[in-house]
């Protein structure tokens, strides 16, 4: 029944309960009293629904509408250290509280739950080399010619050791950057880009990428990775939590961790879990979901360092130029400045094209449904030996105790 | 060392000779053994094929100008349907109708563009395939020629140079007009104004009286939208905005017509190559919008099974 129709048979009720009451009470009827006052009732108790299911309906959109809250909700004095220090934590900037230039003003124990922090959210890729360009064999199907192949024999690159984001950066996480005022301070963004910063707004013209609304991401995508963000929104981001984008050759080095056989020869993965495609464990167009997932989804690719979904879900920008000779065996030229892209994502349609050593590439100011980022940063960019000594030291009197307790 | 053969008597091969088989696209007669029809150069492997079949099947037709992707499209929509299990499958019949998908999907899969479609008809790549939807209890059957761009431009400025183009259009059931996407955008008009060729083509060639629409149900595909994200996010209003005489003429022509947005790469940059010269490639394939289009002519078309119960 429509609400016009509801509406309709509650005023003919009405009217006639009021009209049987009133008959009932001139007349001396018992019937029609009887009967005028089941009526009233009758429309007591629909007004009273309908008033439940409004209340219901009111409260289910204001839980709809409500906005989470950033851990930057509350002026903190700039004095208060340990106020400021907990809120960046709260905010996911331990690296920053783990540089070197902020790490000297912190306590021990602040530094300790920094560096708990980063374990936890970053994973360590040793030092080492990696190969970058080594032809696909999928990709040879014997029309290139012989200066090309040679082209592609790879390029072997030192990695020196680094932290790298065990998930991709979230629409949560990124909303603590866009909360925090990330995009009206300008020392995050390159100078040549300040213009262009005012263009980089939601679908209601708020700071925030692409998709989202009124400065905040579709609340049911909440631990998605952020989408929409072009390369310098994702550089932004980076500064402002203490980390960086990771290059080429660390992304293809935490994802394809190889391992030395030789001296001149070492074994690459083709993806990070191991050298056959699994739908399983990525989610490409093979899949079948077609949009994003939560970070945590399809763990079974996570890689051997324990960096999840770098193939599949979303492609993720680096910080190095789209590269041609080097790694195609031909020149490669785009038409305005690309980034190198890595990873596949959820709409890649080749299993090939989803793989540790394939290489894409979009404008920098590419804002697409299908493009995030995650973090890294350098071992020698973070003060971490006066971070561990208090876990050390915490360390070794449990073993104490524990040596103590037989006794 | 010689080899004794032992020759059958193949008395019945020279009643099939006698016997006249019918292009399936022209209808102009032709040998039994004759592998294109040689008066429109269609493969007569369709007419083998069709000549057991109850019903015809039905045919739908992918035009456009050169260049704006109509094999790229063609080639991923098929391998798309194929690919798919649960709705709606297609299986290709008979070998010639899986070359078009391969050449397309090994040169995607290698970061390619396949080749230019050849203006000789007898070199097209031709799509005769079976579509099994999960609500119909039949298969359907579908032709979808790869046809090329100049030539089509030609049949179009001089009528009868490639009679195929004629003869396919004039049976379509349906058909598929690919625009790009980011021509529109940039205000270039020559995609636009061979779109209203093909348009009053189309209507020539139903012999329709005056002010009556054309019932045939019109695809407007406007490819490359992975350039244009205005396209991506409202095809109708880009439509609208950046080919407004189109617009005008589907509407005023058309009983049924619509614009769908599409693309297949996600990012596109410039080859240098010292033997292949400047060519653009692909660096990634996202195929978006492919199958919306083909399954919007279906639905117009209500397809019915061959035996014509639902």
């Amino acid at each position: 029944m429509s609400k016009i129709q509801q509406v309709a048979v509650l005023f003919l009720v009405s009217q006639l309960a009021l009209m049987s009451l009133f008959v009932g009470l001139f007349f001396n009827v018992p019937v029609a009293v009887a009967g005028g006052g089941a009526g009233a009732c009758y429309l007591v108790a629909r007004i009273a629904w309908f008033y439940r299911k409004w209340r219901i309906a009111a409260r289910g959109k204001a839980v709809v509408r409500q906005r989470p809250r950033p851990a930057a909700h509350a002026e903190i004095d700039p004095s208060d250290t340990d106020a400021l220090v907990k809120q960046m934590l709260a905010q996911g900037r331990y690296a920053l509280l783990l540089r070197p230039q902020v790490a000297k003003g912190l306590g021990k124990e602040q530094l300790a739950e920094a560096f708990e922090r980063l374990q936890d959210g970053m994973a360590l890729a040793p030092d080492g080399e990696v190969v970058l360009g080594r032809l696909d064999q999928a990709l040879e199907d014997g029309i290139l010619e012989e200066h090309e192949i040679a082209a592609c024999a790879g390029r072997v690159i030192k990695v020196k050791q680094f932290f790298l984001d065990r998930y991709p950066v979230t629409n949560r996480q990124f909303y603590e950057f866009v909360a925090a005022g990330g995009y009206e301070q300008m020392s995050f963004w390159d100078q040549s880009i300040w213009p262009a910063v005012l263009e980089f707004v939601d679908r209601t013209d708020c700071p925030g990428p692409r998709y989202w609304e009124e400065g905040c991401y579709p609340l049911d995508k909440e631990d998605h990775p952020v989408v929409g963000v072009c390369w310098h929104e994702a550089n932004a981001y980076a500064r402002w939590v203490g980390k960086r984008l990771p290059s080429d050759a660390e992304w293809v080095k935490a994802g394809s961790w190889p391992v030395p056989v030789s001296h001149d020869n070492r074994v690459q993965r083709k993806y990070p879990w191991g050298d056959m495609f699994a739908a399983r464990c990525a989610n490409t167009w093979h899949a079948g979901i077609g949009a994003t997932v939560p970070v945590t989804e399809f763990a079974d690719g996570v890689s051997v360092g324990g960096v999840h979904q770098m193939i599949g879900n979303v492609w993720e920008w680096t910080s190095s130029n789209m590269r041609g000779e080097e790694l195609r065996g031909y020149a490669l030229t785009s038409d305005v400045p690309a980034k190198a892209l890595r990873g596949g994502a959820f709409d890649t349609y080749f299993e090939n094209q989803a793989t540790c050593h394939f290489q894409s590439a979009d404008s920098m100011l590419a804002r697409k449904p299908n493009i995030g980022f995650r973090c890294a940063v350098g071992v020698c960019d973070l003060v971490l030996a006066r971070a561990v000594q208090p876990l050390r030291d915490e360390a070794d009197q449990s073993v104490d105790n524990a040596e103590e307790i037989p006794a | 060392m010689t080899k004794n053969l032992i020759q059958p008597l193949e008395s019945y091969r020279l009643a099939q000779y006698a016997w006249p088989v019918p292009c399936y696209i022209c209808e102009s007669e032709n040998t039994f053994d004759a592998e294109f029809c040689t008066r429109c150069s269609a493969p007569m492997a369709l007419a083998h094929q069709t000549s057991a079949q109850q019903t015809a099947p039905h045919m739908i037709s992918v035009i456009g100008p050169s260049g704006v992707g109509k094999t790229v499209y063609l080639g991923m929509l098929v391998d798309m349907l194929s690919r798919m299990s649960n709705d709606m499958q297609l299986l290709a019949r008979g070998a010639f109708s899986i070359t078009l998908q391969q050449t397309t999907i090994a040169a995607l899969s290698r970061c390619r563009f396949p080749e230019k479609t050849s203006n000789e008809p007898d070199r097209w790549n031709w799509v005769h395939c079976q579509i099994r939807r999960a609500r119909q209890k039949q298969p359907s059957e579908l032709i979808i020629p790869d046809l090329a761009g100049e030539a089509l431009l030609e049949e179009i400025d001089h009528p009868g140079s490639y009679r195929v183009i004629r003869a396919v259009l004039k049976k379509s059931s349906g058909a598929m007009i690919l625009v790009d996407a980011a021509k529109l955008q940039e205000g270039r008009r020559d995609h636009d104004f061979f779109t209203m060729k093909l348009i009053s083509y189309l209507n020539e060639l139903d012999e329709l009286p005056k002010r009556k629409k054309c019932a045939r149900p019109l695809a407007l595909v406007m490819t490359k939208a992975d350039r244009v994200e205005q396209c991506l996010d409202d095809p109708q209003q880009f439509a609208m905005t950046h080919a407004t005489g189109l617009w005008q003429q589907c509407q005023e022509r058309f009983r049924s017509s619509r614009f769908f947005a599409a693309t297949v790469a996600g990012a596109c940059a410039w080859r240098e190559s010292h033997s292949e010269g400047r060519c653009q490639i692909p660096l990634r394939v996202e195929p978006h919008g492919i199958v919306e289009p083909f399954l919007w002519i279906l639905e117009q078309l209500k397809i019915k099974p061959p035996n014509g119960r639902k």
